[in-house]
């Protein structure tokens, strides 16, 4: 991957990678697994970008894609991260946000299915229900009733714990 | 009052001093030592698939009076785990602390050479597999019984001074195919094993020397 196009395509959307890469992994060293394994996928997809979509709509897409497959990969291999727990344990003290509501909401998003995860974070993220839609590949009009749904939930999750 | 979902994500990622971004470093020096250690992970379990599965078949020729085959066969398959195993020894002593791309074209040599060679070896190993697994049957009692049946009164007229003639010749078509094809069907076998290695394999270069270039 050349630098330029790092610096120039990926760099500015950062945000977008590591708050949707931290709400599928549970260790730094996962995280930057993933983080490094979606930019490398940006860069080799980057031909297929015909600017249909904004080039972040385009980034959140692969993002999740990427992230939905590897969580897939990773239940197949589910034994081995029980083997890995410890290394878990000692990463993540490091993982942790500073911000404790922030951690918080993230471990009660984790608690969700990989696509109400992904409908969540685009929704945290401003996007509308079109665009949700489009980058999970489904209807607008289930869109708000099921981002409703989700939020309740996390408020079930969350209840008591956040002032 | 409690703080919307909303409100905690705004207002966490602004305050936020955490949203670090990863280094890029050695992502090609793991990626190929990690399809290095895949392919060589079911290198071994195929190994061990091809001794256990030998050595079950010799147990089961044996008490279904096929031992001929069974012995036959577990000769064959271990004969291939053995020379397989000593190819595999020189992959080992690939030099790891080299470049991503000097590593992984180091192991692409290392697999055409191993591909090359057991290619030239399907070419006798398939036929002899079906040679052994058709002896082994012709020798055995189920065998005796059918080959009795069908050779038997009133079909000696297939017999040329006792031997089956037309058995024979057409069991020698079918290993000459199987000599003629051997290659073409371990390729197609090894596909279906390794290809999506393969496949990895193929984009991580060609990514690498991109780079390179």
């Amino acid at each position: 991957m050349s630098n330029d196009f790092y610096t120039l395509k990926i760099l500015p959307y950062a945000g977008i990678i590591i708050k949707i890469c931290r709400a599928y992994t549970d260790s730094q060293e996962d995280f930057e697994d993933y983080y490094q394994e979606v930019c490398l996928q940006i860069w080799r997809s980057r031909e297929q970008f015909r600017g249909d979509s904004k080039w972040s709509t385009w980034i959140y897409r692969l993002s999740l894609n990427i992230c939905l497959t590897f969580i897939k990969k990773k239940q197949k291999n589910k034994q081995h991260v029980n083997a890995d727990n410890k290394m878990i344990a000692d990463t993540i003290d490091n993982y942790a946000f500073s911000d404790e509501s922030l951690n918080l909401l993230y471990d009660a998003i984790k608690k969700l299915s990989e696509i109400d995860r992904a409908v969540i974070l685009l929704y945290l993220e401003e996007k509308s229900q079109k665009e949700i839609a489009e980058i999970i590949g489904t209807s607008p009009n289930n869109i708000g009733v099921r981002v409703n749904r989700i939020k309740e939930r996390l408020k079930k999750l969350l209840d008591g714990k956040i002032n | 009052m409690e703080k919307s979902i909303e409100h905690i994500w705004k207002h966490g990622f602004d305050v936020e001093n955490k949203l670090i971004v990863p280094k890029l470093n050695d992502l090609y020096n793991r990626k190929s030592k990690h399809i290095v250690a895949k392919f060589k992970r079911m290198f071994i379990f195929n190994t061990w698939f091809l001794i256990i599965f030998s050595v079950l078949f010799l147990i089961y020729s044996f008490f279904n009076g096929f031992l001929f085959g069974g012995i036959l066969i577990f000769v064959l398959f271990n004969s291939l785990v053995l020379i397989n195993r000593n190819l595999f020894k020189t992959l080992n002593k690939l030099d790891t602390n080299v470049s991503s791309f000097e590593y992984i074209t180091s192991f692409d040599s290392w697999l055409k050479v191993q591909v090359a060679m057991n290619k030239k070896m399907a070419h006798f190993y398939y036929p002899l597999l079906f040679v052994c697994f058709m002896m082994g049957l012709w020798f055995s009692d189920g065998g005796q019984e059918v080959i009795n049946e069908v050779l038997g009164e009133p079909h000696q007229i297939y017999l040329v001074n006792g031997v089956p003639v037309y058995w024979v010749l057409g069991m020698s078509i079918i290993a000459g195919l199987f000599a003629i094809f051997g290659g073409a069907i371990y390729k197609l076998d090894l596909y279906l094993m390794y290809g999506h290695i393969f496949r990895k394999l193929e984009e991580l270069m060609k990514d690498i020397n991109e780079l390179k270039n």
